[in-house]
């Protein structure tokens, strides 16, 4: 056993479910001036990326891929981090963890990022070649199949997301018309039938939105971006995509809660019991995110074909050697030696500081995939027989990233004015299934594990 | 987790002593049915020492062959032990308790065995020493350190030496409560095994840290092993479908997805045999069987980025050699029978209940598993080699000798005998663990319902 102490209990615990959900009403009727001022600049920046957008369109049209480097590294970024974010409810939902719930819908709510994210796959399957006389995952199918299989892909996942969120959040949206005094609820009654139901619903619908998610990393990252480098040939490629979006997933929860403790007063929820779960849970993350990279790199470099050496130098060594080297040590170095100590993973900053490290990291791992991607020009060779120079951003392109990235958090925070941003439903249940009892000296919690 | 009885400590020393106290004619008639298939393989090796590499199958250009594949899945076996007891402790699941020993267990013998098999694939195993004593130095003959064959050894070495201590360090209360059961020699020798243990608070304590801290510490190494061995494989370019950057991660993930059932495997064998019931109970299959279907998923996606990866580069080799791992026989039937046995009937029975609950069932799919995992290396290893090329010389195909069957058969008697005879001399399951298992065990009444529920610290 660990150092014995007690162990805290969380503050919810002691609230009444009355008390309880009238506190996270209130909240939710009321998000303060505050809200809708960030909003409003957010609206702004998202409207100077609409300008650059237009500007990107008309100026350099949609053949013209390497203007597009930067608008398909705003779309993939928001893809690696907000979609997976919400698969982090989902699998800690399968694993039962208790500690999930006042972070539950924090994360489920980004599935309607996912709506944005799909607006700006849009542009992108202008701007995507077909795949005749180059090497594709699609071999001989129709030319047009990334761009028809890869929307059919997106727009389910999306779906999916979304109803996650939906179905999720029944109960909740059912007391908060309640609360409000009008109509009640003429569906949702709360009965052992339909708990059972969305219990039931919630977990297939889990299940598909993870196995969903993993084939649509692999359709994006090999369809725009290693598809579009001659020579690239790497099967971990995919996963790896996958699991920095996992990564990014978990950091941009954990940003995500710091900055609703500090803003809107949720501390009486999000203790320091959700960011030391979802530390441990980063900082394996990282590790893999570090094994997965070695084993890819490693191959390839032993290889020492023309071809691997060719991207080597394009991707990490020569041409886009700053966002390699950045990524690297925000995506594994800087995480890993901020959350290797426990005593920084039990307090809210230092994984938030983790988190957001990881996410600027990110970005950048995102950056030197899809802006050399975008930037190749003839794409039928085995491999690059000379290497493109750098595309660095112009105006355009960070009008474009800051308003994309400006339109996700709007997206967000719109998305908490219809949904309760706790999931009060999840946080009764928690109350019920946990306790606190005496074992000999000191108080343990004891958690119930229905079957 | 209905089934739960309440064992006092009483009990629970007696029944999970059972294995090491009782001597039922059945035990030694299995040991010694076991021991003899290993001393008929003992002969098949000192045959091929004696007649050399001809009396096997191997044939240019398929120089690897059953002991390779032998080898790896060996190894892959052996990543049970970390990947339930480390990681199960480190995540502070509780159904892990009574698995734990048995996994380690598993995995120290499995790797004795894995490290056997490169030994008898060498030929004249003596020639080993000069990896250890650089005789050859003066003629330039010295291990090139930068090859993959060289890591090999190194890291199922190091796997072994940290496993082997990781067994005993959670062993130790175990062998203090066997010294206190026994008199004569074997009272001396638990005696000196047992390190003076008292099961003072400042022992406990030192024996979780030093079990926490090896937990963390052996996990790389777990992950490095099974890597190094299929780096084996990618660092080739010369043999299509070797060269694939997922290479590492897949075998990893294949190895944890054969440990574990073989795991699951050794545990019902146990239960039946040692009348484990109240221990090895069917909510345990059942957490296993949910574990083994993420983890046969995630094997799954891998293997797909691995064959489609294969295709992607659209070169003829790589397409070839494909064509003739899936329609051409006898490379076919083992494709189709890898697949089937290893994901396409144990996955889809594990998502119902009643499979993941049923002993019978669960010991159907998991051999079946452990079929499909070894067929799955040798499709890996052999049709790659297999392949015919310009050179009419190297056009030799490969079947196994009865030399290399018998021997093979017997890696698998002699890992089931000497994990039967440490049975014998130590318990299965850890006595510590499950009694803190009990103690930790709790109720939380809901309405009419208790529901189970376990304690926990922070």
């Amino acid at each position: 056993m660990h150092e014995l102490h007690h162990p805290p209990t969380p503050v919810y615990w002691g609230m009444t479910a009355q008390e309880l959900t009238q506190d996270v009403v209130q909240r939710h009727a009321s998000p303060g001036r505050q809200f809708w001022a960030i909003a409003g600049v957010l609206a702004g920046l998202f409207a100077l990326g609409v300008i650059g957008f237009i500007l990107l369109l008309t100026q350099h049209g949609v053949d013209n891929r390497r203007e597009w480097g930067y608008f398909a590294t705003a779309f993939a970024y928001i893809f690696v981090t907000a979609q997976s974010a919400v698969l982090v409810s989902v699998a800690l939902r399968m694993a039962k963890a208790h500690w999930r719930r006042p972070l539950a819908r924090i994360s489920e709510m980004f599935a309607a990022v996912g709506l944005f994210n799909f607006l700006l796959l849009i542009p992108l399957l202008w701007v995507l070649p077909p795949t005749d006389g180059r090497r594709s995952i699609w071999f001989d199918w129709p030319g047009r199949s990334p761009h028809l299989w890869d929307t059919i892909a997106m727009g389910t996942l999306v779906v999916l997301g979304l109803a996650i969120l939906y179905f999720a959040s029944i109960p909740d949206r059912a007391a908060v018309r309640d609360q409000a005094g009008s109509e009640p609820s003429t569906k949702w009654r709360g009965n052992v039938q339909q708990w059972i139901v969305l219990n039931r619903g919630l977990a297939v619908l889990g299940g598909f939105y993870f196995m969903l998610l993993i084939v649509v990393h692999m359709l994006i990252s090999v369809d725009f971006a290693m598809s579009l480098i001659p020579g690239w040939k790497d099967s971990i490629f995919p996963a790896f995509h996958a699991l920095n979006g996992l990564q990014s997933g978990v950091a941009l929860i954990l940003v995500t809660m710091f900055i609703l403790r500090q803003t809107t007063g949720l501390r009486k929820y999000l203790e320091v019991d959700q960011f030391w779960g979802l530390s441990k849970l980063l900082l394996a993350i990282s590790l893999l995110w570090f094994y997965f990279w070695w084993s890819g790199f490693f191959v390839y470099w032993y290889g020492r074909t023309p071809a691997e050496q060719g991207v080597l130098r394009y991707i990490m060594f020569e041409t886009y050697w700053v966002p390699f080297f950045l990524a690297f040590v925000m995506c594994f170095a800087l995480p890993f030696f901020i959350l290797m100590w426990n005593i920084v993973r039990k307090t809210t900053w230092g994984p938030a500081l983790a988190g957001a490290i990881v996410l600027v990291g990110t970005f950048f791992n995102v950056l030197r995939y899809y802006v050399p991607a975008f930037a190749v020009e003839e794409l039928s060779l085995h491999s690059l027989e000379h290497i493109p120079t750098a595309n660095l951003p112009s105006f355009i392109d960070i009008l474009v990233v800051i308003g994309a990235l400006s339109g996700a958090v709007l997206t967000y925070m719109l998305a908490a004015r219809v949904f309760p941003i706790m999931s009060m439903w999840e946080l009764r249940e928690g109350q019920i299934l946990q306790r606190v009892r005496k074992l000999m000296k000191i108080e343990v919690k004891v958690l119930a594990k229905p079957e | 987790m209905q089934e739960r009885v309440k064992l006092t400590d009483a009990q629970i020393n007696k029944d999970l002593l059972r294995s090491m106290e009782e001597n039922p004619l059945w035990y030694w008639l299995l040991v010694g049915a076991l021991g003899l298939a290993v001393l008929v393989a003992f002969a098949a090796v000192a045959y091929m020492f004696n007649r050399g590499l001809g009396v096997t199958g191997l044939n240019r250009p398929v120089m690897w062959g059953f002991f390779i594949t032998n080898f790896v899945f060996w190894i892959g076996i052996s990543h049970a032990g970390v990947m339930l007891s480390a990681i199960l402790r480190l995540v502070q699941a509780e159904w892990r308790r009574p698995a734990t020993r048995a996994a380690e267990v598993l995995t120290v013998f499995s790797l004795m065995t894995a490290m056997t098999m490169p030994l008898i694939h060498a030929g004249r195993p003596w020639r080993v020493m000069y990896w250890v004593f650089p005789l050859d130095w003066a003629r330039g003959v010295y291990p090139n350190v930068r090859s993959a064959l060289v890591w090999d050894p190194s890291a199922v070495f190091t796997y072994l030496t940290s496993s082997i201590l990781f067994v005993f360090i959670a062993l130790i209360p175990d062998i203090a409560v066997a010294r206190d059961r026994t008199t004569g020699w074997k009272h001396v020798l638990y005696s000196v095994l047992a390190l003076g243990w008292r099961g003072s608070v400042r022992q406990w304590k030192l024996q979780l840290i030093a079990g926490i801290l090896l937990s963390a510490v052996i996990l790389p190494i777990f992950v490095s092993v099974h890597s190094i061995v299929s780096w084996d494989f990618a660092a080739a370019v010369s043999v299509e479908g070797w060269h694939s950057t997922v290479f590492a991660p897949y075998f990893v993930i294949g190895a944890v997805h054969s440990g574990v059932s073989a795991v699951v495997t050794v545990m019902i064998i146990l239960r039946s045999m040692f009348k484990w019931q109240d221990y090895i109970r069917l909510e345990h299959l059942d957490a296993l069987a949910k574990l083994l279907i993420v983890v046969a998923t995630t094997w799954f996606f891998f293997f797909v980025l691995e064959f489609l990866f294969g295709l992607y580069s659209l070169e003829g080799p790589e397409i070839r050699l494909r064509e003739m791992q899936v329609f051409e026989m006898p490379w076919a039937a083992f494709f189709v029978a890898f697949l089937v046995c290893s994901y396409f009937i144990p996955v889809p029975m594990w998502l119902f209940r009643s499979v993941r609950r049923s002993i019978p069932l669960m010991i159907f799919t998991t051999v079946l598993v452990n079929v499909g995992m070894w067929l799955e290396r040798f499709i890996i290893i052999v049709p790659g080699l297999a392949r015919k090329q310009g050179l009419t010389f190297t056009w030799g195909g490969y079947t196994p000798s009865a030399v290399e069957i018998i021997i093979v058969f017997a890696t698998f008697c002699m890992v089931s005998m000497l994990v039967l005879l440490f049975a014998k001399v130590f318990p299965l399951i850890p006595i510590g663990d499950a009694k803190e298992g009990v103690v930790l065990e709790d109720e939380i009444k809901i309405g009419k319902v208790k529901v189970p529920a376990i304690m926990r610290e922070d």
